[in-house]
């Protein structure tokens, strides 16, 4: 009953004062675009560090001299490693294939050269779920012991090149963040001061003839509630979009396929349109609270 | 000595200074009996809109005790005011009418705040703006109503939630001799059905002939 009475002067002021709403909750949904953007590079970013991580594994040189029957023991050694996922054994000939399958036409340049001239070895595959740079760093450093190994390889300046770069960009989603929750903040608080300044008189009066602050304040608390939840789901409802529209054209293009864009993860989403409720209504109620006395 | 149970306001030397040099009430000690009509008196800017303002908390007391139905001032939160004001209906001498509702909606305000059902409040509003003979022009807008009829929309707002307290300010400032007696009629007939009635005027007309008790305010205190 109550309920239905509060919102039911709640859209009678939002009628009112349609205009003001609306671009209150634009500003709000703006703001939450632009770091919702920010938001869902950072975690394509970080997706892709991760994926192009174990994607790219540890490459085993073994020396040229390595007996054939030290094989199976090295490859047995290998798998038994907790951070291994799989293991490929590429033998001097199969990589001499590789080279030749490669090179396509021009692989008569290959005319003459031993099959043998490059050195077997070994593909690992890491086990995505221990993922972890420095892990891998160790663990190439230690098979780069053994004496059988001549050179373990892997991608690794990229790698680190990649998690500098997505350190980066969470820094700038973090200040991004909060830039924008200000501006929200101030824009939102102000707008509702308007309001209320507008309106004063009449809110006056209404605690002069016996309103609660709830009573007065109510309304008020809907309509930032209801602003806060439109301007978020707003916004992450055009990042969402522009997501699905990437997506169509990974499907598309040769370049991209594999890249494979994600979204913000849901949990996430719940937060952003959290806070920006929260921001709203404590704003709201902040903005209110000087009107509210006597 | 007055009883204290039969007293539903009582101050205790109470002062208001807005400025060291601008001191309205210097020591006030007043009782107003349960069911009591008391005219309130005294030059312009003697402070009586004052007195009314402090008695429903739209104002504090520089110092000073004031009890009002049993509820001590001071010690009243922000939050516990309006339940306060509930009990008391105020004419405001200017009137205090929102301009953006009619005449229907603003009587009707002071049953929304209490949350008063929408029929139970309509049929009451009704009564009311019958009462003060405003039925005709209740989906008018307070501007484009004549001074005497937005102060009788304010009698009518301050007694719609039949309050056991009536502060009226100057609540007939803007009527002619026929409209003031009718104003005067309903406050009695308001008082006779229990209400107390603190009723601010400086038309000293409208207490000659009285047997009620008249407050007379002067540099600060009541003289009687
Ligand atoms: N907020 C304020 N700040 C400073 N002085 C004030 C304030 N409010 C009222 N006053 C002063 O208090 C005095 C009493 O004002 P009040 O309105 O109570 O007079 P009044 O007796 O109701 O006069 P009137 O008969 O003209 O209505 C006036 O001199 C006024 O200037
Ligand atoms: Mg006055």
């Amino acid at each position: 009953m109550t309920l239905a009475i509060l919102c039911r002067r709640a859209f009678s002021d939002l009628r009112q004062n349609f205009c003001a709403q609306v671009i209150t909750t634009m500003v709000v949904s703006l703001s939450i675009l632009i770091f919702a953007f920010f938001t869902l590079l950072y975690f394509n970013l970080q997706h892709f560090v991760d994926r192009f991580g174990t994607e790219l594994g540890l490459t085993i040189f073994l020396t040229e001299d390595t007996p054939k029957d030290r094989i199976p023991s090295l490859y047995q050694k290998l798998t038994g490693l907790s951070e291994v996922e799989k293991v490929t054994y590429i033998s001097s000939e199969e990589a001499f294939g590789r080279l030749e399958h490669f090179l396509k036409d021009e692989k008569d340049v290959l005319e003459g050269v031993d099959p043998q001239f490059l050195p077997p070895s070994f593909e690992i595959q890491i086990n995505r779920a221990v993922f972890q740079l420095k892990r891998i760093k160790q663990l190439a450093g230690e098979i780069d012991k053994w004496p059988e190994v001549s050179k373990v390889q892997f991608g690794q300046e990229w790698i680190d090149r990649l998690y500098v770069f997505s350190g980066l960009v969470r820094t700038i989603v973090v200040i991004t963040g909060i830039l924008l929750l200000f501006t929200a903040a101030f824009v939102v608080t102000n707008t509702i001061k308007l309001t209320v300044y507008a309106r004063q008189e009449e809110l006056k009066i209404m605690r002069l003839v016996g309103a609660t602050n709830m009573f007065i304040q109510g309304p008020f608390l809907v309509e930032a509630f209801l602003q806060g939840l439109l301007g978020s789901s707003l916004a992450l409802g055009i990042v969402f979009a522009s997501y699905r529209y990437l997506q169509g054209f990974e499907a598309k293009s040769e370049l991209l396929r594999g890249v494979s864009i994600c979204f913000i993860p849901w949990h996430y989403t719940a937060a952003i349109i959290a806070s920006s409720v929260l921001l709203c209504v404590i704003g709201t109620a902040l903005a209110m609270r000087r009107f509210l006395r006597l | 000595m007055i009883s204290l149970e039969s007293s539903i306001i009582r101050l205790k030397d109470v002062f208001k200074k807005y400025s060291p040099d601008n001191i309205i009430f210097s020591g006030i000690d007043l009782e107003i009996e349960k069911g009591e009509f008391v005219f309130l008196t005294g030059p312009s800017g003697v402070g009586k809109s004052t007195m009314l303002r402090i008695l429903f908390c739209a104002e504090r007391p520089t110092s000073g005790e004031i009890w009002v139905d049993g509820v001590i001032l001071s010690s009243l939160s922000n939050a516990q005011v309006p339940y306060l004001r509930r009990k008391i209906g105020v004419i405001f001498q200017d009137f205090k009418l929102l301009s953006n509702r009619t005449i229907f909606d603003n009587v009707a305000l002071s049953l929304e705040v209490i949350g008063l059902g929408k029929k139970q409040a309509e049929q009451r509003v009704m009564q009311v703006l019958e009462g003060v003979g405003l039925t005709g022009k209740m989906s008018h807008y307070p501007l484009r109503l004549s001074g005497g009829e937005q102060q009788r929309v304010a009698i009518a707002r301050a007694v719609v939630n039949r309050p056991s307290i009536i502060l009226a300010d100057e609540p007939t400032g803007n009527l002619d001799l026929q409209r003031t007696e009718e104003v005067m009629m309903l406050m009695e007939e308001l008082n006779a059905r229990g209400a107390t009635i603190i009723f601010a005027t400086h038309d000293e007309r409208l207490f000659e002939n009285t047997h009620r008790r008249v407050l007379r305010l002067l540099d600060g205190k009541i003289r009687i």
